[in-house]
């Protein structure tokens, strides 16, 4: 019997929606079958409470790549994103530490804390824009085998090898630092101000299970501030409509291209015959065939639940079984009659329309993550705290708002499990702790709703809730991602293929691993 | 200023100092050894001598090796006995089997594959630091041969290498082991020495590093007594008891100042603390460097000290480190500035006497001799700790602080801005932990270039 369809993708998260419209883009017969009833996977706006729109688990934009803004037209698609201002931190001795959009204001506000720092601060913010230019070949490039003698891959880690030595001596170190330090260490080098140090070093820690004083979260910091690249968003944004208006438009763009989306349609397994992936069975039995079969699902999912362990080599399964989630984070949503207004800064103004970092200070950050190591979620964790509905008004009902609240650390294997009273009590310890820096607070909500890492991991699918597919660590990144020897996105199934964020470059709505898989696929000649 | 009767003075009679002084007298430099002790220290030196050196200055084996410990290791188990690990890989596994018959079946593969690359990290470390930067076409045929040897490895340690030097040790042992006690004795070795707990990246690198040199199966380093040998040995003056300081006009090394003497030579060594090193030398060297110096990561957490025993211990060596999580939560103490409420002790029994190893240890008090006393099952009375005193490395081996990166990024050639002076402690690759290594690669990079 002929294939029905040249691909099929599983998952229409964004990285399958990119591979999608890559494949579909390049005139190859595409069906994506996602199993919620709406496109997104983690990128999805939903109407919670009536009137009042969430962006339900991720919430910014920044990392999304813009060659596939570009070659996908996603602003024609209706893509449209909102600057996010500026990020207020409210120190728990009723001071603040502020970052604006305007930079001499920013400079001006650090010089306050410290002169030093203030001096420090373009230069540092000179280095991290040379070292994410450095970084960014490496995100748009199929990672080579460095165990294989095949000349290909010798020539690519050449070529590798020669583009960090033409960074130059200084910048290679400081390239080597990020990879292997700390946050907090990487920062001591260039900060004195704690309050400054403890906000920095939050980007090192999302989606880590790691705290700022551990080794590898430098990286991180790195991984966030590509969204800072490229002049497209210049800094963090909202996308109009939340982070499902983004799916949407990718999700458009593939339609347009003429690929095919089928919502409410669980991948039950991938057909393999003789070696080879034919198509798929939905849960309900129905049957699709396709030339080739692409995963925008985890690891885990991909390899150890859709196909049988006895297509795969027993190395590379438990490989896989190894491969590390460890999901961290929560999300909290809220429902608001009004703004809160924060001690440090009173009042509703500006500083609503940017973020509000609860990390007063490294030491605050670093025992948040304590209470994760042992089993419990912080008692007073970090968070990430900003009100789409002040960006962009149509998330909220007129003279109300929304909020939400990135939080960490919840980890996804807590002690005695997650259950109601575990998850309302998760959620008590988020709001006490900003009511804490913003009284009164409370009496303005509305409703909430609490996320848990084990609650996106059963609407999502993502394993063990973890935002980015699995860990961004060292050991499982680039080559490693998620195994060695198969970070091309093919997979030992013939015609099976990998393109989600647990392949490289990993999470964040950056989309890069989906149009990598879509190229790699087609480079076959699928 | 007295005349020139040294061709090269060290500083710092340690293992690293005295190796290099007596690879340069070998070549018939005349060398001066300065140390501000009054006396060598009787204590055992610990880590690696690469066989290179008992070759090349024809040291008398039989005093440098047989010095391990069998068994290398006993833990006291929850139920009473001990956990005790030799150096035979069989009587091992029948140890382990007692605890947990899973990982005892694991643990002689375990030993070779952290052997090899245990292996790939001593060539790595009897030569300088691939140079990463360079575009000298010897320097890079050293890189591609290296690289070479590696795969040649096979697949399989390309893989292990690549994935288990950034990982933590409590991730690799997880991976391999099921059994607290079993991970914590092998965890403490990842966190020797380190500002860090288990659970940080770079740590299963620690652990091979201290591995080196040992026979598979064995995860403490290896013990010897090369400082005495080479102490004793002819050909190298040695004064002890005197504070030296590099002296240097206009960028250019010129000799040494002891007390109020000063003596000249176109070289000097030091194996002294690099910050120590450059201090004196800040209004010579240029900004980035002294930064660049000043942000090496040196934060002393062991204190290590002895006991007098009146009656032999029943153990070689004692490790007080139960779990993992144990080990984390000395550590938590460790990260807010304090002495950890119950610190990891490790006790080496030798000469009627225990030599100790007590970390996270910010400062000494009484709280903690009574601690350690009570971990041991000794009169505190016969517990002395001394106060930490600088990081025995002279940099903690984190990653970004070995290679091409140690002691300072770009300076890991032995060579520093002043000219004339170079440095050779555990400062420089390849750290503390390896007896000799640097001074035989800094003495080796001297003698090339003058």
């Amino acid at each position: 019997m002929p294939a029905t369809y040249d691909a099929i993708v599983i998952g229409g998260g964004h990285n399958g929606l990119v591979t999608a419209a890559y494949l579909a883009r390049a005139r190859k017969k595409v069906l994506v079958l996602e199993k919620r009833p709406r496109v997104g996977g983690a990128a999805v706006t939903e109407e919670i409470f009536p009137g009042f729109k969430f962006t339900m688990f991720s919430y910014v934009v920044s990392l999304l790549r813009p060659e596939i803004i570009r070659d996908l037209d996603l602003p024609r698609h209706g893509l449209h994103v909102l600057p996010l201002e500026s990020t207020v931190t409210p120190m728990e001795n009723g001071d603040y530490l502020a970052a604006w959009g305007d930079h001499d204001e920013t400079r001006r506000e650090l010089h306050r804390h410290s002169p030093r720092d203030a001096e420090a601060y373009d230069e540092y913010g000179r280095l991290m824009h040379h070292m994410a230019h450095a970084v960014r070949p490496i995100l748009g490039m199929v990672p080579p085998d460095p165990t294989s003698f095949d000349p290909r891959d010798l020539l690519a880690l050449l070529r590798l090898g020669s583009h960090f030595r033409g960074l130059g001596a200084e910048r290679l170190h400081a390239l080597v630092k990020l990879m292997t330090m700390s946050s907090a260490d990487f920062l001591d080098e260039w900060f004195e101000t704690d309050v400054l140090k403890a906000t920095k070093s939050a980007s090192g820690i999302i989606g880590t299970f790691l705290g700022p004083r551990s080794p590898g979260t430098a990286y991180v910091l790195l991984h966030h501030y590509m969204g800072e690249l490229d002049g497209v968003f210049r800094a963090w944004g909202f996308a109009k409509g939340g982070t499902g208006a983004v799916s949407e438009a990718i999700a458009s763009a593939a339609r347009g291209f003429g690929a095919e989306i089928r919502c409410d349609a669980p991948v039950a397994r991938v057909l393999v015959k003789g070696g080879r992936a034919t198509g798929v069975a939905l849960e309900n039995g129905d049957e699709f065939s396709a030339k080739v079969v692409v995963s925008g699902l985890d690891p885990r999912r991909t390899f150890l639940e859709l196909v049988e362990e006895r297509e795969l080599p027993s190395d590379f399964v438990s490989d896989i079984r190894r491969f590390k989630f460890r999901g961290s984070s929560g999300k909290v949503n809220v429902a608001l009659d009004a703004l809160p207004s924060f001690t440090c800064m009173p009042g509703v103004g500006r500083q609503h329309r940017g973020a509000f970092s609860i990390s007063p200070s490294l030491d605050y950050v670093e025992r948040a993550y304590d209470d994760a190591k042992y089993g419990e979620f912080s008692r007073r964790p970090y968070m990430d705290i900003v009100f789409p509905s002040m960006i962009d008004p149509g998330m909220a009902p007129p003279g109300k708002h929304v909020m939400s609240v990135f939080v960490q650390y919840a980890p996804y294997n807590l002690n005695g499990g997650w259950n109601d009273t575990k998850r309302e009590a998760f959620g008590d310890a988020v709001i006490d702790t900003i009511e804490s820096f913003a009284p009164g607070l409370k009496s303005h909500i509305l409703h909430r709703q609490v996320l848990t890492p084990a609650d996106i991991e059963r609407i999502t699918g993502l394993t063990e809730g973890n935002i980015f597919q699995g860990e961004l660590s060292l050991h499982q990144l680039f080559f490693m991602r998620p195994a060695a020897g198969w970070a091309k996105f093919r997979t030992p199934v013939r015609a099976y293929y990998q393109c989600g964020a647990g392949t490289h470059p990993g999470g964040g709505i950056m989309g890069a691993s989906g149009r990598l898989a879509a190229l790699a696929i087609l480079g076959d000649g699928a | 200023m007295n005349p020139a009767r040294w061709d090269a003075i060290v500083i710092g009679a340690d293992v690293n100092g005295l190796v290099a002084a007596h690879y340069l007298a070998r070549a018939g430099r005349r060398v001066l050894l300065v140390d501000p002790r009054a006396a060598p220290e009787p204590r055992a030196d610990v880590g690696w001598v690469p066989p290179e050196i008992i070759r090349e200055l024809k040291l008398p084996a039989p005093g440098l090796a047989g010095n391990q410990h069998d068994p290398w290791i006993a833990a006291p188990l929850d139920g009473g006995g001990r956990l005790e690990l030799r150096r035979d890989i069989g009587a091992s596994v029948e140890q382990i089997r007692r605890i947990s018959p899973a990982d005892a079946a694991k643990w002689p593969e375990f030993c070779a594959r952290m052997r090899r690359l245990a292996g790939v990290l001593e060539a790595l470390y009897v030569q300088p630091a691939p140079d990463v930067e360079t575009r000298e076409i010897g320097e890079l045929l050293r890189m591609g041969r290296l690289g070479l040897r590696v795969r040649r490895l096979g697949k399989q340690t390309v893989i292990d290498l690549l994935r288990i030097l950034p990982m933590s040790i409590a991730e690799l042992l997880d991976d391999w082991f099921g059994n607290d006690t079993l991970k914590g004795v092998l965890g403490a070795a990842g966190v020797w020495h380190l500002r860090q707990g288990p659970r940080a990246g770079g740590t299963a690198f620690n652990f091979l590093h201290h591995h080196v040199g040992s026979p598979a199966g064995v995860f403490r380093p290896p013990r010897s007594t090369i400082t005495t040998v080479l102490a004793a040995m002819p050909g190298v003056e040695i004064r002890w008891g005197t504070e030296a300081a590099v002296v240097a006009v206009g960028g250019r090394a010129t000799g040494v100042r002891m007390g109020s003497d000063e003596y000249s030579a176109a070289i000097v060594i030091s194996s002294a603390d690099p910050q120590q090193t450059f201090e004196p030398l800040k209004a010579q060297l240029d900004a980035e460097f002294v930064r660049a110096v000043g942000n090496i990561k040196s934060r002393s957490i062991v204190a290590r000290g002895r006991v007098k025993l009146e009656r032999p211990a029943d153990y070689t060596v004692l490790c007080l480190a139960p779990s993992l999580d144990h080990l984390e939560r000395a550590h938590d103490d460790a990260k807010y500035g304090r002495t950890s409420a119950r610190p990891y002790v490790e006790a080496v029994a030798t000469d009627g006497r225990l030599d100790l190893h007590v970390q996270y240890a910010v400062s000494i008090d009484g709280t903690l001799v009574e601690k350690v006393a009570a971990a041991l099952g000794v009169p505190g009375d016969q517990v002395r700790l001394d106060p930490p005193a600088g990081h025995l490395y002279h940099g903690e081996l984190t990653l970004d602080q070995i290679l091409f990166m140690r002691p300072v990024p770009g300076w890991s050639r032995y060579r520093t801005p002043i000219e004339g002076l170079y440095l050779c402690g555990p400062g420089t690759h390849p750290g503390g932990g390896i007896a000799g290594a640097a001074g035989r690669n800094a003495a080796r990079v001297i003698l090339k270039e003058t």
